[in-house]
Order: C-alpha cells, then sequence, then structure tokens
C-alpha cells in the first residue's frame, strides 16, 4: 500500500440531470487526485424529472451542504421554502394528519412520550412543536439550546428538482470534473465489465468505473446486465401555479377516490403532482405513466446505477430524494480501491435493497388502513403489503406501542410513531413502565408541554415572513 | 381513551442464584414497587454456582448505575480492579502479541475513521501500531490508571474502562441489595415444576422442604440446568459448537505479584486459550479447551504451568455448550444466564450478556397476560444480540496464521457465518468497517481484532488520498504525545486503586478459581 502516485484513475458519471450533477460533485470533492471525475451529459437541458417529489427531508442538508450548495444559496439563488414535512389530508381510513420532522421526542420521568399519550388517552400532534407551526404557517430555525422546545422542530426543505439541478450546475462547471457534452451511441460489454462509452462526437471513453445516473433510461445499467423489477405502475402529472409568497411551511397531499394530489409552497410557485391508478387517463396534460420498482441489483459488475436507474419511487413522502443521497452516500463510502470489486459491490447491493425495503415499507403501512378499496389507484396500492418487518412493526405497535426498528432505516422512530398514530393505530396496552408514574403527575406534565408549545408557536413568524426576513439578512452578510 | 387490561402481574420468581439470579432481582427490586410485585429468590446452598464471567466490559457501569451502587462500595465488596481491555498473546500468530482497548483509536477527522488515517501514517511509518494512539491501550501497558476527564476536550475523555472483579462477591453483594429492596430469598431444591393443564405456564414450583412458591412469571436462572426452559417446557439449544468448539474449563486462582495489571490476558494455546484475570486479592486463571482434542489433565497441566503466582486450592472444572436457547422466553419463563444461551467469555460478555437478557425485559415487561408479541420481539432482540457477539469470537479464531495444532486447523479454515466473511473482506479491500446499529462492539474493536490479528487492508480508502500525508503525520504525532504525557502522570494502577477502593482484604485461600 504506497501513496498513490500513478495515474489517476477515471470514473464515469453518465447524466447530467439531479443524480447526475450531485454524484459528480461529490465525488470530485471526495476523492482526492488519484481520481479522474468525466460526467458526460446529453446535449440540452435535462428532461423534467417529476418524480423525485418537492419534498427533502432535514438530512438533506449536511448532505448539500458537503456537496457546496449551502442553505443560503438554496434560499437565495432558488425558490427553495422550509418544510416541517407533509400534511395528509382525507387519507382513506384515517382522514388527516401531519407526518413532521422532528427530534427525537422528549420522556417525561424517562419514560417515551408515547406511553404517556396513550395512557391518556391523547392525540400525539399537540405536543410536536413542528406539526403545530406547519399548521400554523409559521416558521423559524431551530435554536442549538437543547432545552428551547423549538430544537425539536427539525426541517427540511420544498424544491424543484430542476432548479437544484442547475445550480449544481454551475458547481460542477466551477470543479475539476471533466465534462463531456454529447449523446450516447454505444456502450462496449467485455466479460461482463463496462469497456468503453462511444459518443456521437467519436469519443470513446474508458474508465475503472460507470456511475449510471440516467434515470428511467438506464442506458448502461442495462448493457451490464441490470434488470429493473415493476412492481407497479402509476400516472403522474406536473403543473405549476405563480404565486406572491409561500405558503405554508409544510407540504399538503390531498387524497381523493382516484388518486392523490401533492402541492409544495415554493417562494413564488405552488407546484403539483397528480398521481392516479394508471389506466385511469391523463388528468394533467403533462401526465405520464411511470413504473414503480427497482433494480434486483444496483451494482453489476463495474457499473453502479444511483437515483432513477437504480430505483423508482412513488413520491409520496421524501422517500426519493432520501433515495438518491443515500445511493451517493453509499458509493462514497465504498469507492472501489482497486479493479476487483466483489466485496464493495456485494455490500452496496445488500444495503441498496434493505434501503429499498424500508422504505417500502414505510409506504406499504400508509396504504395498509385503506379497506376494500375499489378504485384502481387504491387497489394497487393496498395490494402487496405483506412484509415480516412490517408486520412486525405494526403488531408490536399495536400492542403496547413498542417501536421495533431495523438497521439504519431511512425513517426513524419519529417517523413511524407519527404515521402509526397518524392512521389511527393505538396501542391496545399502554407500558407498564408508566404504573410507577401518577397519571396525574403525567397529565400535569403533558398540559404543561403542550402549553409552552402553543405559547412558542404563536410567537413564531408566518414562513413568508420569515423566508423575507432570512434573504434580507442573507444578502446583507452577502455584501459584509 | 378506557383501556380493557389485563390484569398486572403481582409475583415473579426467580429461580437460581448466581451472577444471572442476582443480577435479575437486583434489577427489578430496584424498578418495581415492592408493594405491587413481589419477588422471591429460590436458591439452594446445595448447589454451587459457576460466577461467570468476572471480566467485564464498560456496559457494566450502567448496569450499576442503574441500580445506584457507587463505585467505590462495589470495587470494595467484589475485591474489584480496573481493566482496560485485553491483550491477546499468540492468537493471529504464535509469539504475537496485541491488545483490544476499551474506547476509540485516535480521533476521527473530517468524519473519516482514525484507522483510515493511521493506515496510511504506517505506510511511511511501518513499525507503527494502532494501539500507540490508544489511550487505554498506552496506560494498560504501562501499568496504569487513571478516571477518564468529562471534558470532551482533554485527551483524558478518551479512557474507557470496566472491571475484574469476584463474581460470587458481586452476587452475595447484589443478594443483600435485593433484599433490602424486599426481594424474599427462599432456601429450596425444586422438587417438582406444576403447569398449567392448558396453557402449559408454569404456576408454581415445589422446593424439598416441603414449600410450594407459585407465581405468575418465572425467571429461569439455573445454569446450564436450565431446569424450566429446558426441562419443563422442552424449549431446544441451537448448538454453535462447530464454530466455537471450546466445551471445557478447568478455573484456578493464584497469588498476585505486587503490581495489578489494568488488562485482562488471554493467551491461545494448543487447543483453547488461558484467561488471566487480576484482582484486588489474588488472580483468577482459567484454560477453556475443546475436550476432544485435548484431555483433562493435558488441559491441567498446562494451566498450571502459566500461572504466574503460587496456586491457591486446586482447578475445578467446567462443562459447557456454546449456543442459545431457541427461545430465550417461553410461556411465562424467561431463561437469563446460562440457562438461555452461552458464549465463551474471550471478549468478556458473559455479564454482559446477562444484562441485555434483563434490560431488554424490563423494556417490554409485560402484563399478566405476556401476549405473544411481547415474547417475540423480546427474542429476536436477544438472539440478535447473542449473534453479533458471537460473530466477533469467532473472529479471533479464524483470523490466525497458526498452523501447529489440529484444533487451528480446524478454526482457521472453517466455514464462518456469511456476515462475518463480508466484513472480513470489506476490511481486507480497503480498510472499511461497516458498524450495524445497535452493535455492542464499536468500530474500533473491529479495527483493533482484525489488524491485532494480520487483516491488513490491501490498501487505503480513495477518500483519504486526498489528506497531505505531511499533516497526518503531524496530527498523528501530537496525538501520540499528548498521549505518551497524559500516562506519563497517572499513578499506577495499584496505587490508585490503593486510595480509591482497596477492600483490605488479604488473599483467601481455599477458594477455586474465579469462575
Amino acid at each position: 500500500m504506497g501513496a498513490s502516485t500513478g495515474k489517476p484513475r477515471p470514473i464515469v458519471v453518465s447524466g447530467g440531470g439531479l443524480a447526475g450533477n450531485l454524484a459528480a460533485i461529490s465525488l470530485a470533492n471526495s476523492l482526492g487526485q488519484g481520481f479522474e471525475i468525466i460526467q458526460i451529459m446529453e446535449p440540452g437541458a435535462p428532461p423534467e424529472d417529476l418524480v423525485y417529489g418537492h419534498a427533502a427531508d432535514p438530512e438533506i442538508y449536511n448532505f448539500l451542504r458537503r456537496a457546496g450548495l449551502g442553505e443560503p444559496a438554496l434560499i437565495l439563488a432558488t425558490g427553495t421554502s422550509f418544510s416541517y414535512g407533509t400534511e395528509y389530508r382525507h387519507w382513506p381510513g384515517s382522514g388527516g394528519w401531519m407526518q413532521c420532522h422532528h427530534a427525537p421526542f422528549p420522556t417525561i420521568a424517562g419514560i417515551p412520550l408515547r406511553h404517556h399519550i396513550t395512557r391518556a388517552g391523547l392525540a400525539l400532534e399537540p405536543f410536536l412543536i413542528s406539526a403545530q407551526a406547519a399548521r400554523a404557517g409559521r416558521f423559524a430555525h431551530p435554536p442549538s439550546d437543547p432545552d428551547n422546545d423549538l430544537s425539536g422542530a427539525e426541517y427540511g426543505y420544498q424544491f424543484d428538482p430542476a432548479e437544484w439541478t442547475a445550480q449544481l450546475d454551475q458547481l460542477v462547471a466551477g470543479s475539476r470534473v471533466r465534462r463531456i457534452t454529447s449523446p450516447i451511441v454505444e456502450v462496449a460489454i467485455e466479460d461482463g465489465l463496462v469497456s468503453a462509452i462511444q459518443l456521437e462526437n467519436g469519443q470513446t471513453v474508458t474508465a475503472d468505473l460507470f456511475i449510471d445516473a440516467n434515470g428511467p433510461s438506464r442506458r448502461i445499467i442495462e448493457a451490464a446486465g441490470g434488470r429493473f423489477r415493476t412492481e407497479r405502475t402509476i400516472r403522474a402529472g406536473l403543473s405549476v401555479r405563480e404565486t406572491q409568497q409561500p405558503g405554508p411551511p409544510c407540504l399538503t397531499i390531498e387524497a381523493d377516490a382516484a388518486g392523490w394530489t401533492s402541492k409544495a409552497h415554493l417562494q413564488t410557485a405552488e407546484r403539483m403532482i397528480r398521481v392516479g391508478a394508471d389506466d385511469a387517463g391523463a388528468e394533467a396534460p403533462s401526465a405520464v405513466s411511470i413504473a414503480l420498482g427497482e433494480l434486483s441489483e444496483a451494482w453489476v459488475g463495474n457499473c453502479v446505477a444511483i437515483g432513477h436507474a437504480a430505483s423508482v419511487i412513488e413520491p409520496l413522502t421524501p422517500a426519493p430524494m432520501i433515495m438518491l443521497r443515500r445511493d451517493i452516500e453509499r458509493l462514497l463510502e465504498l469507492v472501489p480501491a482497486s479493479a476487483g470489486m466483489t466485496v464493495e459491490r456485494r455490500e452496496f447491493n445488500r444495503r441498496f435493497l434493505e434501503d429499498v425495503e424500508h422504505i417500502r415499507i414505510f409506504h406499504d403501512a400508509l396504504f395498509l388502513s385503506v379497506s376494500a378499496p375499489e378504485e384502481p389507484y387504491w387497489q394497487a396500492a393496498a395490494a402487496s403489503t405483506e412484509n415480516a418487518k412490517l408486520q412486525r412493526k405494526i403488531s408490536q405497535f399495536g400492542n403496547r406501542g413498542i417501536l421495533t426498528s431495523y438497521d439504519l432505516e431511512p425513517f426513524n422512530e419519529e417517523d413511524w410513531t407519527i404515521a402509526h398514530m397518524g392512521l389511527g393505530r393505538r396501542p391496545e396496552h399502554y407500558d407498564r413502565q408508566i404504573d410507577g408514574l401518577a397519571a396525574a403527575e403525567s397529565d400535569q406534565a403533558l398540559a404543561r408541554m403542550k402549553q409552552s408549545i402553543r405559547q412558542l408557536v404563536s410567537k413564531m413568524p408566518p414562513h413568508n415572513v420569515y423566508l423575507n426576513r432570512f434573504k434580507q439578512y442573507l444578502r446583507r452578510q452577502n455584501h459584509a | 381513551m378506557p383501556e380493557t387490561r389485563p390484569p398486572a402481574i403481582r409475583q415473579i420468581v426467580i429461580v437460581g442464584g448466581g451472577s444471572a439470579g442476582w443480577m435479575t432481582a437486583a434489577a427489578l427490586s430496584s424498578l418495581l414497587p415492592a408493594d405491587q410485585v413481589g419477588i422471591s429468590l429460590v436458591e439452594s446452598e446445595q448447589i454451587g454456582t459457576i460466577g461467570v464471567g468476572e471480566a467485564t466490559i464498560p456496559d457494566i457501569i450502567n448496569f450499576n448505575a442503574l441500580l445506584g451502587i457507587p463505585e467505590t462500595d462495589f470495587l470494595k465488596a467484589t475485591n474489584g480492579t480496573f481493566k482496560l481491555g485485553i491483550r491477546f498473546l499468540n492468537w493471529g500468530g504464535l509469539g504475537e502479541d496485541y491488545i483490544h482497548p476499551f474506547g476509540q483509536h485516535g480521533v476521527d477527522m473530517n468524519g473519516i475513521d482514525f484507522h483510515q488515517f493511521w493506515l496510511r501514517y504506517k505506510a511511511d511509518h511501518p513499525g507503527s501500531t494502532i494501539e500507540e494512539f490508544s489511550l487505554s491501550a498506552v496506560a494498560a501497558k504501562s501499568g496504569k490508571f487513571t478516571m477518564p476527564d468529562a471534558n470532551p476536550r482533554s485527551v483524558l475523555s478518551q479512557l474507557r474502562y470496566a472491571y475484574h472483579f469476584d463474581a460470587t462477591a458481586y452476587a452475595a453483594y447484589l443478594r443483600n441489595y435485593a433484599e433490602q429492596r424486599g426481594v424474599q430469598r427462599i432456601e429450596g431444591r425444586v422438587t417438582e415444576v406444576h403447569q398449567d393443564a392448558q396453557t402449559g405456564n408454569i404456576t408454581a414450583i415445589d422446593l424439598d422442604n416441603g414449600q410450594s412458591v407459585a407465581g405468575d412469571l418465572f425467571f429461569d436462572c439455573t445454569g446450564f440446568h436450565g431446569l424450566l426452559i429446558e426441562k419443563t417446557l422442552g424449549v431446544p439449544f441451537r448448538d454453535w459448537s462447530h464454530w466455537l468448539p471450546c466445551d471445557t474449563a478447568q478455573a484456578v486462582a493464584c497469588e498476585r505479584g505486587d503490581a495489578i495489571l489494568p488488562y485482562t490476558v488471554s493467551t491461545a494455546k494448543t487447543a483453547g486459550w488461558q484467561w488471566r484475570i487480576p484482582t484486588q486479592h489474588r488472580t483468577g486463571n482459567g484454560h477453556i479447551y475443546a475436550s476432544h482434542l485435548l484431555s483433562d489433565d493435558e488441559a491441567i497441566d498446562s494451566l498450571l504451568k502459566d500461572l504466574d503466582g503460587d496456586v491457591i486450592g486446586s482447578p475445578r472444572k467446567i462443562r459447557f455448550r456454546t449456543g442459545h436457547r431457541a427461545k430465550f422466553w417461553e410461556k411465562n419463563c424467561v431463561a437469563v444466564g446460562l440457562s438461555g444461551g452461552f458464549l465463551e467469555p474471550l471478549e468478556s460478555t458473559s455479564l454482559f450478556l446477562i444484562q441485555e437478557g434483563i434490560s431488554k425485559f424490563i423494556a417490554l415487561f409485560p402484563a399478566a397476560d405476556m401476549p405473544s408479541v411481547v415474547r417475540d420481539e423480546y427474542n429476536r432482540q436477544l438472539v440478535k444480540k447473542f449473534e453479533q457477539v458471537r460473530d466477533f469470537i469467532i473472529l479471533h479464531y479464524k483470523a490466525t496464521t497458526r498452523d501447529d495444532s489440529p484444533f487451528w486447523n480446524y478454526t482457521r479454515t472453517m466455514d464462518i457465518p456469511d456476515s462475518l466473511t463480508d466484513r472480513i473482506e470489506l476490511f481486507r479491500e480497503a480498510g472499511r468497517v461497516f458498524r450495524y446499529e445497535d452493535e455492542l462492539f464499536s468500530k474500533p474493536s473491529w479495527v483493533a481484532v482484525m489488524m491485532g490479528q494480520n487483516i491488513v487492508p490491501k490498501s487505503i480508502d480513495p477518500i483519504v488520498r486526498t489528506v497531505d500525508p505531511a499533516g497526518i503525520t503531524r496530527s498523528l504525532q501530537s496525538m501520540k504525545s499528548a498521549m505518551t504525557s497524559a500516562v506519563s502522570n497517572m499513578q499506577t494502577h495499584r496505587a490508585f486503586l490503593e486510595t480509591y477502593a482497596w477492600s483490605g482484604k488479604d488473599a483467601e485461600r481455599g477458594a477455586g478459581g474465579e469462575r
């Protein structure tokens, strides 16, 4: 093992959309001069990719910052707004709830919040600062002081993927990534490995490792032998409406008999996605048919698929963006040290499939309470919710409010608690741990908590006011 | 919300004393109000206990803290000493020597694991070992000890420790604790176990003194007998001896020298290994071996030959079976300790596994109906813990170049669980270590053992290649000198103990080994 002195090893990223740009800049930032990063792009703007949806979870903050795209740039240069989560309305089997992001819930006398709430027969939402603020349309950055209730209010973003792609485009252009703009003519395979990519401009690009970020065309990974499994298909269309000022700091998803409509409240636009059954006919002019599913292996030979080339997830939660982030993180952790990549490939695929499964069970959980659906969309969505891990989560929570978790799940215990309770699941029994604490004592603590959250929310500024002030502040900083 | 509440548990019966029984009794009595839940513990003075595992890992500190036990009290009562890690001799190959310390090596920088920087550093400094960068290891090798500093800026904040102690004395200490909190100790041997004809639940046990003890919930702490879980409920055992072929131990105590080492020693032998555990008043020793490859007499000779002080008493033989119950919790019976499962104490996990059995039970504390969903979750979590510890222990046997006996030829070439193969290969490729979320052994532990037993990465993580090697050398050398100077200011372990928690007891003669 010596210092790397030889010629830089090339890594090719194919694709110029959100996935391609994020992968290219992340690789260039993380890997040293021992690697050359080459990005191959089709000419012209990448096509609109509505399957990323418009929701990003709180963990995207650090990920984008490491890529060089900080919050100030997102807020000043794009229409990105803040998001405490997603409000589900008229959801079958439940009515509705606020699926908010939240830091680990507080405990009372060392016992988790949910047990107190279960014993008292109360709803969860009044105790969640981010849910209350979202409903009131108010926002403020969480303080670092952990004793302040607002510190629990984690937030993500409402965003337009095309705008983020454009920002990243500038970053990549100013980086050491070597870009080639020319359509792919042929992917050459030798001994099961991608040996070269032929471009229309006559260039032949060779590399040790190829990243397929070409979206559903899967141009390279399919040539390498990757196989996509379609779980079901949906029909989705995008519409955009200009607005004067942003709406609440959360997305809304409204269900109806034929499907659902999500609405994201960006700084000067509302972006809506309509999703229904595939055979329901186009409802928006731009509606397209989308195959949901994933590759049986995302890393085949020397080719790694990321983003929609690897998995296509219904944009019902921040999951599509979570998956893209995880695809890239997994790749960075496992950039192969040598040409034989068996070990890295196996670990990558294991974790890829776990991420896919863990996201799927969270989505499936949303459809479990849809009883006897007759409409085609709901029928299809509720059809395949059999999963041992999901069954365990539901039965453990339903019995005694126990949260079963698995390794490195993308949705954490707070997400699951909020979803369970939002969907109307209540533990049959409360946890015996709590018997040691008098009900009156825990009721008092709950009342205090609720009151302090109510007061805090009333002092927070409306989302639009906060955004404007924050932008003014950032501009002053930029000048200074 | 109106709730149809199943009746609460009113009476808990723990069958068997020893570490498992009294740890269970102490923990339950500290949490359950004595006026609502009765706890009794049945044990017989005629049945000896196997004081399992006097060497521990840092989690024991949490257990004592949960009970509110003052550290100095505990150390005096159990002749306890401090432990900074385990020194492994002859494991990777004959003549080899490394320490698996508690706590981490060095400091992670920019989100990159420390050992990656060290691998880069080693490329230019071939003589370097990773334990030079562990404060616990450096202090251990110098025979020194001090308390960690809570201030994260201090180099002393990196120190982690556990204890060595007399497990029989610990059980006695916890007995006193539990009895003060209302646990009723009943002397007697179990003669019969009664079960409900319909549910199969255990309803009561009869004792040889004519007494009958009824309960809603029974803990089986009867050790390898498995009186309730196996003899009564017939829960099968999953045998892991094909991965861990040792099945017998010979244990004996010896006089210790003036110094007290702040670490456990594990020396690999021809067909197993020997432990050395220093307590305040003597040294515990034991030779663990595969009985089909080594006779008892040979094992005893080898044990006695390698004592570093005069022998006290004569060796005691312990037979064991490696593996675990298919279910730790069946019907209204929970098996804690050896009745639930056994893994040789190579990484000092015996008391930890008991602790997990208790704490996971407390987290899932059931009503008297004990629904199967609660039991399933308990069983799932415990099996996972056992498997994680198992893989780590197997690593020690697999990662070796020893070919000097049939024992090592077997372990070196045996098939190992896929989960472990993947881990070893990932590390060998580029030094990558992935820790599963709630795993006991941290990344530094895996790194210490893999590096210590010659699983050397073929190359370093490409991400480290961006960092300037001169900068790495500067950072590492400053870490090293900070550690060296911190250790030079520490007292010896013995001097520290003498002022902190000296029991003042002389060596007790006559008792057998420490286990």
